[in-house]
């Protein structure tokens, strides 16, 4: 018999972490807002490089995803781990650590992503001494939730930590190879990867960060606060079972959904549409689990602020699990991609399931941290309904644009031509949706303002207890689990050989997808025209990399007529081989630009950055006029060079020594041209070198002696295009 | 048929196939763990986030109650 031992649930780190969450939350959602009203009324990007729509996007997507959602997953995982574990957290050091650590970070990125610090690379913005923080502090989480399933007082690991595990193994993968960048200065650097394999590198970066940061760590909260709000074990504890293998399993392969019709090779785009199809079935089976959980429970559905909050959540994940796989479908995705659904789709990610599911822990931890009652069920209800409204409010006008834009853009006369030529056209029909999204945007961060009211009400009249006592007999180790090896239940009994094998899972579908990417040359068919950026260029395109331009213009020309007719031919893998990193882009608000190299002579794009009304009347852009101003800075070119040619880029010997010299020669030819245009321009300014990028975008390949690669990149899209 | 259609859709050569016998494979051992299970276990499991552990809030101090 073991004997019975006294311990202490550390309430602080969870304190921390919910208020954290509850701050985050509001300050994420709150950009979000702001950039939401800046599409439809440009003049609140302030006309300062610190407010415009480019740099604020990643601020907004990062905030609600690592500082809003990322608080909050810790909040629930630090109380649901000690007391599932029945033990205290491994380390109180490293708890603080993680915490102090995380939240850092999250300032640091507030500050780097105004002032243009960025990777550009989709939720991976954050430079690499950043990112070497995040690799840090992740890691001491990971040791922290490790070290404490070692020493806990429960033999059997209940279903949540299985996907805390997950969780805590896969982010850290995903993240070192994302983030693999050599550093050009203290905030510049330079992805390894270049053009396609950046491409599908990031993008199994970005279906995975959804995965594995969104998605398994709150199916861990959803399996454990469910089942204590509702007062009832889990539907099925089988299921939870194949919910968690088929789901780590799948989930790995899907990526390449996000790069349908690219120039990515199409064995890779096909594999990633049937995987993410496959994946419906999992995420559906953690569904109904959830949902079924309140079987014999829907009445108390009615009165418990908490459970509407939950249902609501399991219900979104549902739907966006649905929809994901469905557009994921070659043909629906050729009318998605690029527009307004994807952003409906993962708002009701975002807001539905991650929003609400934080909410409903948030209600139900608060009167139990500070052992009270919840200051104000009604006002939690008022702010459940405001939150629901804001959320129909928001998604359903993204669906209308989404789809309205889509068929806009392929639209044809009976003669033949593009009904809307003008890419500005179809923006501007869309204005009211925007308008009615901010509407919806709105009401949800005012219901976060409900909840913040009563979270802190119910703190104020309540005590906090920072440490909660709790018994349980110590877990020997001469007390080997008795069930046979390789039943489930021995598996959970040895965390470390259940870590090994929930990372194979992870890893079996990256191997085959990237693998071969990376080391299969005839995957890139090389195009003899396409040659680095000149000195200028490069500034240019970082240039174009620190104002995000890529939030709202992709550089992916899809073969389709109606993209080759309004853009001019289509592009190939071949093309985007010195692209560290690539340019894709996921979202067109404005036109594509991989050929608008020529398209408009110098002193258009001049006036066009200084005021997008002048050459576009309508236009949501918002003014760049900063550039025609600040200096551009030469003196980094050197290092730049030299970053790049230790990637692969075939910079001759001593470029780094000539690049000044024939950057200034090339800003002086774009001064010489601006002039014939009117425009008088110093040649060391920062919009010189964005003009000289903008003029050289998908120009290689009309160059005399370039072959363009049309058998080898795509492989038959073109004769079954929508 | 299905061979077929597993081959060539989109040019996937081997690769449909190796990762449609790997996921089945991976798919219905889980399944067949998960079925073999003991049922007194798994509801032992799935009662543990229900045990006793913390404070229950009370009701008297409600602000609603108050008003």
């Amino acid at each position: 018999m073991n004997t019975i031992e006294t311990f202490k649930y550390d309430n602080r780190i969870v304190r921390a972490f919910a208020w954290a969450t509850v701050f985050w939350g509001l300050v994420g959602m709150s950009v979000g807002l702001l950039a939401a009203c800046q599409l439809f009324w440009p003049a609140l990007n302030l006309n300062l490089p610190f407010t415009t729509f480019g740099r604020i996007r990643p601020l907004h997507t990062n905030a609600v995803i690592f500082a809003f959602v990322g608080n909050g997953m810790f909040t629930g995982i630090y109380y649901s781990v000690q007391r599932l574990l029945k033990t205290r957290m491994y380390s109180d050091a490293l708890s603080w650590f993680n915490f102090w650590g995380w939240n850092l970070i999250i300032v640091a990125a507030a500050l780097t992503l105004p002032l243009g610090l960025t990777t550009s690379k989709e939720y991976a913005e954050l430079e690499w001494p950043i990112d070497i923080a995040i690799a840090v502090v992740w890691i001491a989480f990971t040791v922290n939730l490790l070290g404490t399933i070692l020493r806990r007082r429960e033999r059997h690991m209940y279903v949540a930590i299985w996907f805390y595990i997950a969780t805590a193994v896969t982010v850290a993968l995903l993240h070192v190879v994302n983030s693999l960048a050599l550093p050009a200065g203290w905030f510049k650097s330079y992805s390894v990867f270049s053009g396609v394999q950046d491409a599908l590198v990031q993008w199994w970066y970005g279906h995975n960060a959804v995965a594995f940061f969104l998605t398994t760590p709150y199916l861990g909260l959803m399996y454990y606060f469910l089942p204590k709000a509702a007062e009832r074990p889990v539907f099925s504890y089988r299921l939870s079972i194949i919910h968690f293998w088929a789901l780590i399993f799948i989930y790995i392969w899907a990526g390449p959904h996000h790069l349908l019709y690219t120039a990515l090779p199409d064995w890779v785009q096909s594999l990633g549409m049937v995987f993410s199809i496959m994946l419906v079935a999992p995420s559906w089976g953690g569904m109904l689990n959830g949902l079924l959980t309140l079987r014999g429970a829907w009445d108390k559905v009615r009165q418990d602020p908490v459970l509407k909050f939950l249902v609501v959540a399991v219900t979104a994940y549902g739907m966006a699990t649905l929809e994901g796989p469905t557009l994921a479908i070659k043909s629906v995705n050729a009318l998605s991609h690029y527009t307004d659904w994807t952003i409906a789709h993962v708002h009701t990610g975002a807001l539905g399931w991650n929003g609400f599911l934080t909410f409903g822990m948030l209600y139900w931890l608060f009167p139990r941290l500070y052992r009270t009652s919840l200051w104000s069920t009604r006002l939690a209800n008022y702010h459940f309904w405001i939150g629901l409204l804001g959320m129909m409010f928001y998604v359903v006008p993204m669906y209308v644009s989404g789809v309205t834009a889509g068929l806009m853009w392929k639209q044809f006369t009976s003669d033949g031509f593009l009904q809307y030529g003008n890419f500005l056209e179809t923006t501007l029909r869309l204005l009211p949706m925007y308008q009615l999204r901010a509407v919806g945007g709105t009401l949800y961060v005012a219901g976060i303002i409900l909840m913040i009211v009563n979270l802190y009400k119910t703190a104020r009249q309540g005590q906090f207890e920072p440490e909660t006592e709790a018994q349980a007999p110590a877990l020997s180790p001469a007390h080997a689990p008795v069930t046979p090896r390789w039943s489930h239940r021995w598996l959970e009994g040895v965390p470390v050989t259940f870590t090994v094998l929930a990372t194979l899972a992870v890893l079996v579908g990256g191997l085959v997808e990237i693998v071969p990417m990376l080391l299969v040359s005839s995957n890139v068919p090389k195009i003899a025209g396409v040659r680095p950026y000149t000195p200028l260029e490069l500034l240019g395109r970082d240039i174009y990399i620190r104002e995000g331009c890529v939030g709202c213009h992709s550089q992916m020309v899809r073969p389709f007529r109606s993209e080759t007719e309004r853009y001019g031919e289509y592009s190939k893998s071949g093309e985007f081989v010195f692209d560290h990193p690539f340019l894709w882009g996921s979202k067109r608000t404005g036109p594509d630009l991989h050929r608008v190299g020529g398209k408009y002579p110098d002193a258009w794009h001049y006036n066009h950055m200084n005021d997008p009304e002048s050459t576009s009347p309508g236009s949501i852009m918002p003014r760049h006029s900063w550039l025609l101003t600040q200096k551009l800075d030469l003196s980094s070119l050197p290092a730049r060079i030299r970053t790049l040619r230790r990637l692969g880029v075939p910079y001759p010997p001593g470029a780094e020594d000539t690049a000044v010299r024939e950057a200034r020669a090339q800003a002086e030819q774009i001064v010489a041209n601006l002039k014939t245009g009117s425009v008088e321009a110093e040649p060391d300014r920062e919009i010189i070198a964005l003009i000289a990028y903008l003029q050289r975008l998908g120009r290689d390949i009309k160059q005399p002696g370039s072959v363009p690669a049309t058998t080898a990149t795509l492989s038959g899209p073109g004769s079954s295009q929508p | 048929m299905l061979k077929d259609a597993v081959e060539h859709v989109g040019g996937i050569g081997l690769y449909g196939m190796v990762s449609l016998l790997l996921f089945f494979g991976v798919f219905v051992g889980v399944l067949v763990w998960a079925l073999r299970l003991e049922k007194g276990r798994l509801d032992a499991a799935a009662r543990l986030p229900l045990e006793s552990d913390s404070t229950q809030p009370g009701k008297e101090d409600c602000h609603e109650r108050d008003a």
